[in-house]
Protein backbone atom coordinates (compact mmCIF):
# COMPACT_ATOMS: atom_id res chain seq x y z
CA UNK A 1 0.00 0.00 0.00
CA UNK A 2 1.39 3.42 -0.87
CA UNK A 3 1.56 6.15 1.75
CA UNK A 4 -1.19 8.07 -0.07
CA UNK A 5 -3.54 5.09 -0.26
CA UNK A 6 -2.89 4.32 3.38
CA UNK A 7 -3.98 7.77 4.45
CA UNK A 8 -6.99 8.00 2.13
CA UNK A 9 -9.96 8.97 4.29
CA UNK A 10 -13.43 10.44 3.90
CA UNK A 11 -13.78 14.22 4.16
CA UNK A 12 -17.50 14.39 3.29
CA UNK A 13 -20.24 11.88 2.55
CA UNK A 14 -23.58 12.79 1.02
CA UNK A 15 -26.58 11.56 -0.89
CA UNK A 16 -26.38 13.15 -4.38
CA UNK A 17 -29.80 11.97 -5.54
CA UNK A 18 -32.23 9.16 -4.84
CA UNK A 19 -29.89 6.55 -6.33
CA UNK A 20 -26.43 8.09 -6.01
CA UNK A 21 -23.90 8.22 -3.18
CA UNK A 22 -21.10 10.78 -3.13
CA UNK A 23 -17.87 10.93 -1.12
CA UNK A 24 -15.22 13.62 -1.10
CA UNK A 25 -11.85 12.08 -0.13
CA UNK A 26 -9.02 13.69 1.81
CA UNK A 27 -6.96 13.90 -1.41
CA UNK A 28 -9.68 16.10 -2.93
CA UNK A 29 -11.11 13.52 -5.36
CA UNK A 30 -14.92 13.48 -5.52
CA UNK A 31 -16.33 10.00 -6.08
CA UNK A 32 -19.90 9.10 -7.02
CA UNK A 33 -21.58 5.73 -7.37
CA UNK A 34 -24.98 4.55 -8.42
CA UNK A 35 -26.18 2.32 -5.54
CA UNK A 36 -27.04 -0.49 -8.00
CA UNK A 37 -23.40 -0.47 -9.16
CA UNK A 38 -22.16 -0.84 -5.56
CA UNK A 39 -24.69 -3.60 -4.87
CA UNK A 40 -23.49 -5.52 -7.95
CA UNK A 41 -19.92 -5.31 -6.66
CA UNK A 42 -20.73 -6.27 -3.08
CA UNK A 43 -17.62 -8.03 -1.69
CA UNK A 44 -19.41 -10.09 1.00
CA UNK A 45 -19.20 -13.88 1.26
CA UNK A 46 -22.78 -14.28 -0.01
CA UNK A 47 -22.03 -12.31 -3.17
CA UNK A 48 -18.50 -13.51 -3.98
CA UNK A 49 -17.30 -17.13 -3.79
CA UNK A 50 -14.80 -17.19 -0.89
CA UNK A 51 -12.47 -19.62 -2.63
CA UNK A 52 -12.59 -18.75 -6.31
CA UNK A 53 -13.45 -15.04 -6.04
CA UNK A 54 -16.18 -15.64 -8.67
CA UNK A 55 -19.16 -13.27 -8.33
CA UNK A 56 -22.32 -15.07 -7.20
CA UNK A 57 -24.64 -12.20 -8.00
CA UNK A 58 -26.04 -11.63 -11.50
CA UNK A 59 -25.99 -7.96 -12.58
CA UNK A 60 -29.53 -8.25 -13.98
CA UNK A 61 -30.83 -9.35 -10.55
CA UNK A 62 -30.11 -5.88 -9.17
CA UNK A 63 -32.74 -3.28 -10.16
CA UNK A 64 -31.21 -0.11 -11.57
CA UNK A 65 -33.36 2.04 -9.26
CA UNK A 66 -32.08 0.43 -6.04
CA UNK A 67 -31.91 2.80 -3.05
CA UNK A 68 -30.57 2.50 0.49
CA UNK A 69 -31.61 2.94 4.11
CA UNK A 70 -28.29 3.92 5.66
CA UNK A 71 -24.56 4.20 4.96
CA UNK A 72 -22.24 3.82 7.96
CA UNK A 73 -18.53 3.79 8.67
CA UNK A 74 -16.83 0.52 9.64
CA UNK A 75 -13.84 1.19 11.90
CA UNK A 76 -11.74 3.72 10.08
CA UNK A 77 -11.18 1.82 6.87
CA UNK A 78 -14.52 1.02 5.23
CA UNK A 79 -18.23 1.73 4.78
CA UNK A 80 -21.22 -0.56 5.04
CA UNK A 81 -24.39 0.06 3.07
CA UNK A 82 -27.84 -1.06 4.05
CA UNK A 83 -29.55 -1.41 0.66
CA UNK A 84 -33.30 -1.11 0.14
CA UNK A 85 -33.39 -4.81 -0.86
CA UNK A 86 -32.34 -5.65 2.69
CA UNK A 87 -28.77 -6.68 1.85
CA UNK A 88 -26.27 -5.17 4.30
CA UNK A 89 -23.35 -7.57 4.76
CA UNK A 90 -20.83 -5.98 2.40
CA UNK A 91 -17.88 -4.10 3.88
CA UNK A 92 -16.63 -1.68 1.24
CA UNK A 93 -13.05 -0.76 2.07
CA UNK A 94 -12.02 2.75 1.00
CA UNK A 95 -9.60 1.43 -1.65
CA UNK A 96 -12.40 -0.76 -3.08
CA UNK A 97 -14.78 2.21 -3.22
CA UNK A 98 -12.12 4.21 -4.99
CA UNK A 99 -11.68 1.41 -7.53
CA UNK A 100 -15.44 1.31 -8.19
CA UNK A 101 -15.72 5.11 -8.57
CA UNK A 102 -18.12 6.22 -11.33
CA UNK A 103 -17.27 9.92 -11.54
CA UNK A 104 -16.88 11.27 -15.09
CA UNK A 105 -13.09 11.04 -14.89
CA UNK A 106 -12.91 7.49 -13.50
CA UNK A 107 -15.74 6.21 -15.71
CA UNK A 108 -13.66 7.09 -18.79
CA UNK A 109 -11.42 4.21 -17.84
CA UNK A 110 -8.66 6.06 -16.06
CA UNK A 111 -9.51 5.62 -12.41
CA UNK A 112 -7.86 8.39 -10.42
CA UNK A 113 -5.06 6.81 -8.44
CA UNK A 114 -5.54 7.49 -4.76
CA UNK A 115 -3.58 10.46 -3.52
CA UNK A 116 -2.83 11.87 -6.95
CA UNK A 117 -4.17 15.34 -6.27
CA UNK A 118 -3.12 15.40 -2.63
CA UNK B 1 8.43 49.38 24.58
CA UNK B 2 5.49 48.57 26.82
CA UNK B 3 4.83 44.97 27.75
CA UNK B 4 1.78 43.77 25.87
CA UNK B 5 0.28 40.42 25.07
CA UNK B 6 1.44 40.86 21.46
CA UNK B 7 5.08 41.44 22.37
CA UNK B 8 5.04 38.39 24.62
CA UNK B 9 3.47 36.21 21.92
CA UNK B 10 6.08 37.46 19.44
CA UNK B 11 8.83 36.30 21.79
CA UNK B 12 7.19 32.89 22.20
CA UNK B 13 6.34 32.32 18.54
CA UNK B 14 9.75 30.87 17.51
CA UNK B 15 9.40 28.07 20.10
CA UNK B 16 8.22 24.89 18.41
CA UNK B 17 6.64 21.78 19.82
CA UNK B 18 9.36 19.19 19.09
CA UNK B 19 6.86 16.56 17.93
CA UNK B 20 4.40 18.69 16.02
CA UNK B 21 7.10 20.94 14.49
CA UNK B 22 4.88 23.96 14.80
CA UNK B 23 4.99 27.14 16.86
CA UNK B 24 3.46 26.77 20.30
CA UNK B 25 1.69 30.11 19.71
CA UNK B 26 0.14 28.96 16.41
CA UNK B 27 -0.92 25.70 18.06
CA UNK B 28 -2.84 27.72 20.65
CA UNK B 29 -0.81 26.37 23.57
CA UNK B 30 -0.24 29.83 25.12
CA UNK B 31 -3.30 31.07 26.97
CA UNK B 32 -4.46 33.53 29.54
CA UNK B 33 -1.52 35.95 29.58
CA UNK B 34 -1.56 38.18 32.65
CA UNK B 35 0.73 41.20 32.92
CA UNK B 36 1.14 42.64 36.37
CA UNK B 37 3.74 45.41 36.15
CA UNK B 38 6.93 43.50 35.34
CA UNK B 39 5.52 40.13 36.35
CA UNK B 40 4.25 37.92 33.54
CA UNK B 41 2.11 34.84 34.03
CA UNK B 42 0.54 32.60 31.42
CA UNK B 43 -0.72 29.07 30.88
CA UNK B 44 1.02 26.63 28.58
CA UNK B 45 -1.64 24.13 27.53
CA UNK B 46 -0.06 20.96 26.11
CA UNK B 47 -1.85 18.21 24.21
CA UNK B 48 -1.05 15.52 26.78
CA UNK B 49 -0.13 15.46 30.45
CA UNK B 50 2.41 12.79 29.48
CA UNK B 51 4.38 15.18 27.27
CA UNK B 52 8.00 14.04 27.62
CA UNK B 53 9.47 17.49 27.03
CA UNK B 54 7.11 19.64 29.09
CA UNK B 55 9.86 20.95 31.38
CA UNK B 56 12.06 21.81 28.38
CA UNK B 57 9.19 23.79 26.87
CA UNK B 58 8.54 25.59 30.11
CA UNK B 59 12.23 26.52 30.35
CA UNK B 60 12.30 27.77 26.76
CA UNK B 61 9.23 29.95 27.41
CA UNK B 62 10.69 31.45 30.58
CA UNK B 63 14.03 32.21 28.88
CA UNK B 64 12.33 33.82 25.87
CA UNK B 65 10.10 36.14 27.88
CA UNK B 66 12.70 36.99 30.55
CA UNK B 67 14.78 38.77 27.93
CA UNK B 68 12.09 41.38 27.22
CA UNK B 69 12.94 44.76 28.75
CA UNK B 70 10.94 45.51 31.87
CA UNK B 71 10.25 41.88 32.78
CA UNK B 72 10.98 41.07 36.40
CA UNK B 73 9.56 37.60 36.67
CA UNK B 74 7.94 34.90 34.51
CA UNK B 75 5.62 32.21 35.74
CA UNK B 76 4.47 29.47 33.35
CA UNK B 77 1.59 27.33 34.48
CA UNK B 78 1.65 23.92 32.72
CA UNK B 79 -1.72 22.41 31.87
CA UNK B 80 -2.85 19.70 29.48
CA UNK B 81 -5.92 19.20 27.37
CA UNK B 82 -5.77 15.84 25.70
CA UNK B 83 -7.11 16.16 22.18
CA UNK B 84 -9.11 13.33 20.76
CA UNK B 85 -11.83 12.23 18.42
CA UNK B 86 -15.54 12.48 18.82
CA UNK B 87 -16.69 8.89 19.09
CA UNK B 88 -20.11 9.92 17.80
CA UNK B 89 -23.14 7.87 18.67
CA UNK B 90 -21.31 5.10 20.52
CA UNK B 91 -22.59 6.15 23.89
CA UNK B 92 -20.23 4.25 26.14
CA UNK B 93 -17.15 5.44 24.29
CA UNK B 94 -18.48 8.97 23.81
CA UNK B 95 -16.19 10.51 26.39
CA UNK B 96 -13.07 8.48 25.57
CA UNK B 97 -10.60 10.66 23.70
CA UNK B 98 -8.07 8.11 22.49
CA UNK B 99 -8.37 4.35 21.94
CA UNK B 100 -4.92 2.78 21.99
CA UNK B 101 -4.48 -0.83 20.88
CA UNK B 102 -1.57 -2.83 22.33
CA UNK B 103 -1.03 -5.85 20.13
CA UNK B 104 1.49 -8.45 19.11
CA UNK B 105 1.69 -11.00 16.34
CA UNK B 106 2.07 -13.85 18.83
CA UNK B 107 1.77 -14.57 22.54
CA UNK B 108 4.37 -14.43 25.28
CA UNK B 109 6.06 -11.19 24.34
CA UNK B 110 4.87 -9.25 27.40
CA UNK B 111 2.01 -7.50 25.68
CA UNK B 112 -0.32 -7.37 28.70
CA UNK B 113 2.56 -6.19 30.91
CA UNK B 114 3.24 -3.46 28.39
CA UNK B 115 -0.45 -2.47 28.19
CA UNK B 116 -0.76 -2.21 31.98
CA UNK B 117 2.50 -0.31 32.45
CA UNK B 118 1.74 2.01 29.54
CA UNK B 119 -1.63 2.80 31.15
CA UNK B 120 -0.06 3.26 34.59
CA UNK B 121 2.65 5.54 33.18
CA UNK B 122 0.06 7.74 31.42
CA UNK B 123 -2.04 7.89 34.60
CA UNK B 124 1.07 8.78 36.63
CA UNK B 125 1.40 11.92 34.49
CA UNK B 126 -2.13 12.95 35.39
CA UNK B 127 -4.20 11.49 32.53
CA UNK B 128 -7.49 9.64 33.08
CA UNK B 129 -6.80 6.12 31.80
CA UNK B 130 -8.74 2.89 31.36
CA UNK B 131 -7.64 -0.61 30.37
CA UNK B 132 -9.86 -2.93 28.36
CA UNK B 133 -8.58 -6.51 28.56
CA UNK B 134 -9.76 -7.92 25.23
CA UNK B 135 -7.87 -11.17 25.72
CA UNK B 136 -11.01 -13.20 26.34
CA UNK B 137 -9.27 -16.59 26.43
CA UNK B 138 -6.32 -15.52 28.57
CA UNK B 139 -7.36 -12.48 30.64
CA UNK B 140 -4.54 -11.29 32.87
CA UNK B 141 -5.11 -7.61 33.55
CA UNK B 142 -6.84 -8.05 36.96
CA UNK B 143 -3.80 -10.04 38.15
CA UNK B 144 -1.46 -7.28 37.09
CA UNK B 145 -3.44 -4.38 38.59
CA UNK B 146 -4.59 -4.78 42.18
CA UNK B 147 -8.39 -4.63 42.21
CA UNK B 148 -9.46 -2.00 44.75
CA UNK B 149 -13.08 -1.80 43.59
CA UNK B 150 -14.56 -4.65 41.53
CA UNK B 151 -16.80 -3.87 38.55
CA UNK B 152 -20.37 -2.99 39.47
CA UNK B 153 -23.54 -3.33 37.42
CA UNK B 154 -25.33 0.02 37.10
CA UNK B 155 -28.51 -1.23 35.41
CA UNK B 156 -29.37 -3.94 32.89
CA UNK B 157 -27.44 -2.13 30.20
CA UNK B 158 -24.24 -0.84 31.71
CA UNK B 159 -21.47 -1.82 34.05
CA UNK B 160 -19.00 0.36 35.93
CA UNK B 161 -15.38 -0.74 35.42
CA UNK B 162 -13.14 -2.02 38.21
CA UNK B 163 -10.66 0.39 39.79
CA UNK B 164 -7.14 0.04 41.11
CA UNK B 165 -3.95 2.14 41.12
CA UNK B 166 -5.99 5.03 39.71
CA UNK B 167 -6.89 3.02 36.60
CA UNK B 168 -10.32 1.90 35.43
CA UNK B 169 -10.36 -1.56 33.88
CA UNK B 170 -12.53 -4.41 32.69
CA UNK B 171 -11.64 -8.00 31.91
CA UNK B 172 -13.20 -11.35 31.12
CA UNK B 173 -11.53 -12.59 34.32
CA UNK B 174 -14.27 -10.84 36.33
CA UNK B 175 -16.97 -12.93 34.66
CA UNK B 176 -15.35 -16.33 34.90
CA UNK B 177 -14.73 -18.59 37.91
CA UNK B 178 -11.03 -18.76 38.84
CA UNK B 179 -9.05 -21.71 37.48
CA UNK B 180 -11.65 -22.20 34.76
CA UNK B 181 -10.97 -21.62 31.09
CA UNK B 182 -13.19 -19.65 28.76
CA UNK B 183 -14.20 -22.24 26.18
CA UNK B 184 -16.15 -20.23 23.68
CA UNK B 185 -16.90 -20.18 19.98
CA UNK B 186 -15.71 -17.24 17.92
CA UNK B 187 -19.03 -15.39 17.63
CA UNK B 188 -19.53 -15.49 21.42
CA UNK B 189 -16.06 -14.07 22.00
CA UNK B 190 -16.78 -11.23 19.58
CA UNK B 191 -20.02 -10.70 21.50
CA UNK B 192 -18.14 -10.22 24.77
CA UNK B 193 -15.73 -7.78 23.18
CA UNK B 194 -18.64 -5.80 21.72
CA UNK B 195 -20.20 -5.64 25.20
CA UNK B 196 -16.95 -4.36 26.70
CA UNK B 197 -16.92 -1.62 24.09
CA UNK B 198 -20.59 -0.74 24.25
CA UNK B 199 -21.77 -1.45 27.76
CA UNK B 200 -18.98 -0.31 30.05
CA UNK B 201 -19.45 3.16 31.47
CA UNK B 202 -15.88 4.39 31.25
CA UNK B 203 -16.66 8.00 32.04
CA UNK B 204 -14.31 10.68 30.74
CA UNK B 205 -11.00 9.12 29.71
CA UNK B 206 -7.96 10.61 28.02
CA UNK B 207 -6.77 7.14 27.01
CA UNK B 208 -8.39 3.74 26.84
CA UNK B 209 -5.64 1.15 26.42
CA UNK B 210 -6.92 -2.04 24.80
CA UNK B 211 -4.92 -5.18 25.53
CA UNK B 212 -5.43 -7.19 22.34
CA UNK B 213 -5.35 -10.98 22.32
CA UNK B 214 -2.19 -12.26 20.60
CA UNK B 215 -2.29 -12.88 16.86
CA UNK B 216 -4.43 -11.59 14.03
CA UNK B 217 -7.84 -13.21 14.30
CA UNK B 218 -11.52 -12.67 14.83
CA UNK B 219 -11.42 -10.54 17.99
CA UNK B 220 -8.79 -8.22 16.58
CA UNK B 221 -10.98 -7.65 13.53
CA UNK B 222 -14.08 -7.08 15.66
CA UNK B 223 -12.22 -4.47 17.70
CA UNK B 224 -11.04 -2.62 14.61
CA UNK B 225 -14.56 -2.63 13.16
CA UNK B 226 -16.56 -1.72 16.24
CA UNK B 227 -14.32 0.98 17.65
CA UNK B 228 -12.47 3.76 15.90
CA UNK B 229 -9.06 2.77 17.27
CA UNK B 230 -6.88 5.89 17.35
CA UNK B 231 -3.58 4.06 17.06
CA UNK B 232 -1.77 0.81 17.79
CA UNK B 233 1.39 -0.16 19.63
CA UNK B 234 2.95 -3.43 18.43
CA UNK B 235 5.08 -5.37 20.94
CA UNK B 236 7.83 -7.80 20.12
CA UNK B 237 10.88 -9.53 21.54
CA UNK B 238 14.19 -9.04 19.70
CA UNK B 239 14.50 -12.41 17.92
CA UNK B 240 14.17 -12.55 14.15
CA UNK B 241 11.37 -15.14 14.45
CA UNK B 242 9.11 -12.84 16.48
CA UNK B 243 9.77 -10.04 14.03
CA UNK B 244 7.95 -12.02 11.35
CA UNK B 245 4.88 -11.77 13.59
CA UNK B 246 5.37 -8.03 14.00
CA UNK B 247 5.10 -7.67 10.26
CA UNK B 248 1.83 -9.61 10.37
CA UNK B 249 0.38 -7.43 13.13
CA UNK B 250 1.39 -4.24 11.34
CA UNK B 251 -0.20 -5.54 8.12
CA UNK B 252 -3.44 -6.25 10.00
CA UNK B 253 -3.62 -2.67 11.27
CA UNK B 254 -2.81 -1.34 7.82
CA UNK B 255 -5.71 -3.31 6.34
CA UNK B 256 -8.11 -1.82 8.86
CA UNK B 257 -6.49 1.64 8.63
CA UNK B 258 -5.46 1.84 12.24
CA UNK B 259 -2.34 4.03 12.38
CA UNK B 260 0.60 2.14 13.91
CA UNK B 261 2.05 4.41 16.59
CA UNK B 262 5.20 2.32 16.75
CA UNK B 263 6.99 -0.86 17.78
CA UNK B 264 8.16 -1.50 21.32
CA UNK B 265 10.63 -4.21 22.24
CA UNK B 266 10.42 -6.18 25.48
CA UNK B 267 12.98 -8.53 27.06
CA UNK B 268 15.63 -6.55 25.21
CA UNK B 269 18.52 -7.23 27.59
CA UNK B 270 19.35 -8.36 31.11
CA UNK B 271 21.39 -6.20 33.44
CA UNK B 272 23.66 -8.38 35.58
CA UNK B 273 23.26 -7.49 39.25
CA UNK B 274 26.92 -8.41 39.87
CA UNK B 275 28.75 -6.56 37.12
CA UNK B 276 26.04 -4.19 35.80
CA UNK B 277 26.75 -5.28 32.24
CA UNK B 278 23.89 -5.43 29.71
CA UNK B 279 23.50 -8.98 28.40
CA UNK B 280 21.59 -9.17 25.14
CA UNK B 281 20.11 -12.63 25.61
CA UNK B 282 18.06 -12.69 22.42
CA UNK B 283 20.21 -10.63 19.99
CA UNK B 284 20.05 -6.88 20.02
CA UNK B 285 18.36 -4.16 18.00
CA UNK B 286 15.81 -6.42 16.25
CA UNK B 287 12.78 -4.30 17.14
CA UNK B 288 14.49 -1.12 16.03
CA UNK B 289 15.56 -2.65 12.72
CA UNK B 290 12.04 -3.97 12.10
CA UNK B 291 10.47 -0.57 12.88
CA UNK B 292 12.87 1.04 10.41
CA UNK B 293 12.08 -1.52 7.75
CA UNK B 294 8.33 -1.05 8.21
CA UNK B 295 8.61 2.73 8.36
CA UNK B 296 7.01 3.09 11.81
CA UNK B 297 8.49 4.76 14.91
CA UNK B 298 10.54 2.70 17.37
CA UNK B 299 9.08 3.48 20.78
CA UNK B 300 11.72 1.96 23.05
CA UNK B 301 13.14 -1.19 24.61
CA UNK B 302 12.35 -2.67 28.00
CA UNK B 303 15.00 -4.75 29.77
CA UNK B 304 14.33 -8.19 31.21
CA UNK B 305 13.88 -7.49 34.91
CA UNK B 306 12.63 -9.89 37.60
CA UNK B 307 10.94 -6.87 39.23
CA UNK B 308 8.63 -6.54 36.23
CA UNK B 309 7.34 -10.10 36.60
CA UNK B 310 7.18 -9.87 40.39
CA UNK B 311 5.23 -6.60 40.29
CA UNK B 312 2.93 -8.04 37.63
CA UNK B 313 2.17 -11.15 39.68
CA UNK B 314 1.39 -9.08 42.75
CA UNK B 315 -0.82 -6.54 41.00
CA UNK B 316 1.70 -3.71 41.21
CA UNK B 317 2.86 -2.39 37.83
CA UNK B 318 6.59 -1.62 37.90
CA UNK B 319 5.92 1.92 36.70
CA UNK B 320 4.23 2.52 40.07
CA UNK B 321 6.34 0.15 42.20
CA UNK B 322 9.78 1.18 40.95
CA UNK B 323 9.42 4.09 38.52
CA UNK B 324 13.17 4.77 38.55
CA UNK B 325 14.25 1.18 37.83
CA UNK B 326 15.59 0.60 34.29
CA UNK B 327 12.35 -1.17 33.26
CA UNK B 328 10.13 1.42 34.97
CA UNK B 329 12.02 4.19 33.22
CA UNK B 330 11.76 2.37 29.87
CA UNK B 331 7.98 2.01 30.14
CA UNK B 332 7.63 5.68 31.06
CA UNK B 333 9.68 6.67 28.04
CA UNK B 334 7.51 4.48 25.82
CA UNK B 335 4.37 6.09 27.29
CA UNK B 336 5.80 9.53 26.51
CA UNK B 337 6.52 8.47 22.92
CA UNK B 338 3.01 7.03 22.54
CA UNK B 339 1.41 10.21 23.89
CA UNK B 340 3.53 12.27 21.50
CA UNK B 341 2.55 10.13 18.49
CA UNK B 342 -1.13 10.43 19.45
CA UNK B 343 -0.84 14.20 19.72
CA UNK B 344 0.62 14.30 16.21
CA UNK B 345 -2.33 12.25 14.89
CA UNK B 346 -4.87 14.38 16.72
CA UNK B 347 -3.57 17.62 15.24
CA UNK B 348 -4.16 16.07 11.79
CA UNK B 349 -7.73 15.31 12.76
CA UNK B 350 -10.61 17.51 11.75
CA UNK B 351 -9.58 17.15 8.12
CA UNK B 352 -11.54 13.92 7.82
CA UNK B 353 -14.56 12.14 9.28
CA UNK B 354 -13.68 9.79 12.12
CA UNK B 355 -16.98 7.99 11.68
CA UNK B 356 -20.18 8.61 9.74
CA UNK B 357 -23.79 7.48 9.56
CA UNK B 358 -25.81 8.72 6.59
CA UNK B 359 -29.59 8.27 6.71
CA UNK B 360 -30.83 7.77 3.13
CA UNK B 361 -33.77 9.92 2.05
CA UNK B 362 -36.15 8.28 -0.40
Amino acid sequence: MTEAARSLLVRRIEQLDRHTLGIEWTDGHRSRWRLAHLRRHCPCAACVDEWSGRPLIKPQDVPEDLTAARVESVGRYAASIQFSDGHATGIYSFPLLRKLCQCAECAQGSPAPAGRSA
Amino acid sequence: MALTEATILDRLRPIEDPDLHRSIVDLGFVRDIRIDGGRIRFDLVLTTPACPVKEDLRGACVRAVELLPGVEGVEVNLRAETRGAEMGDRKALASVKNLVAVASGKGGVGKSTTAVNLAAALAREGAAVGVLDADIYGPSVPTMIRVETPPQPMDDQTIRPAQGHGLRFISMAFFMPKERAAILRGPMVSGYVAQFLGRVDWGALDYLVIDYPPGTGDIQLTLSQQAPITGAVVCTTPQEISLVDVRRAVAMFETTRVPVLGVCETMSYFVCDQCGKKHFIFRSGGGRRMAERLGVPFLGEVPLDPLVTEGGDQGRPIVIEAPESPAGRAYREIAGAVAAQLSILNVERGHYLESFSLQWKT
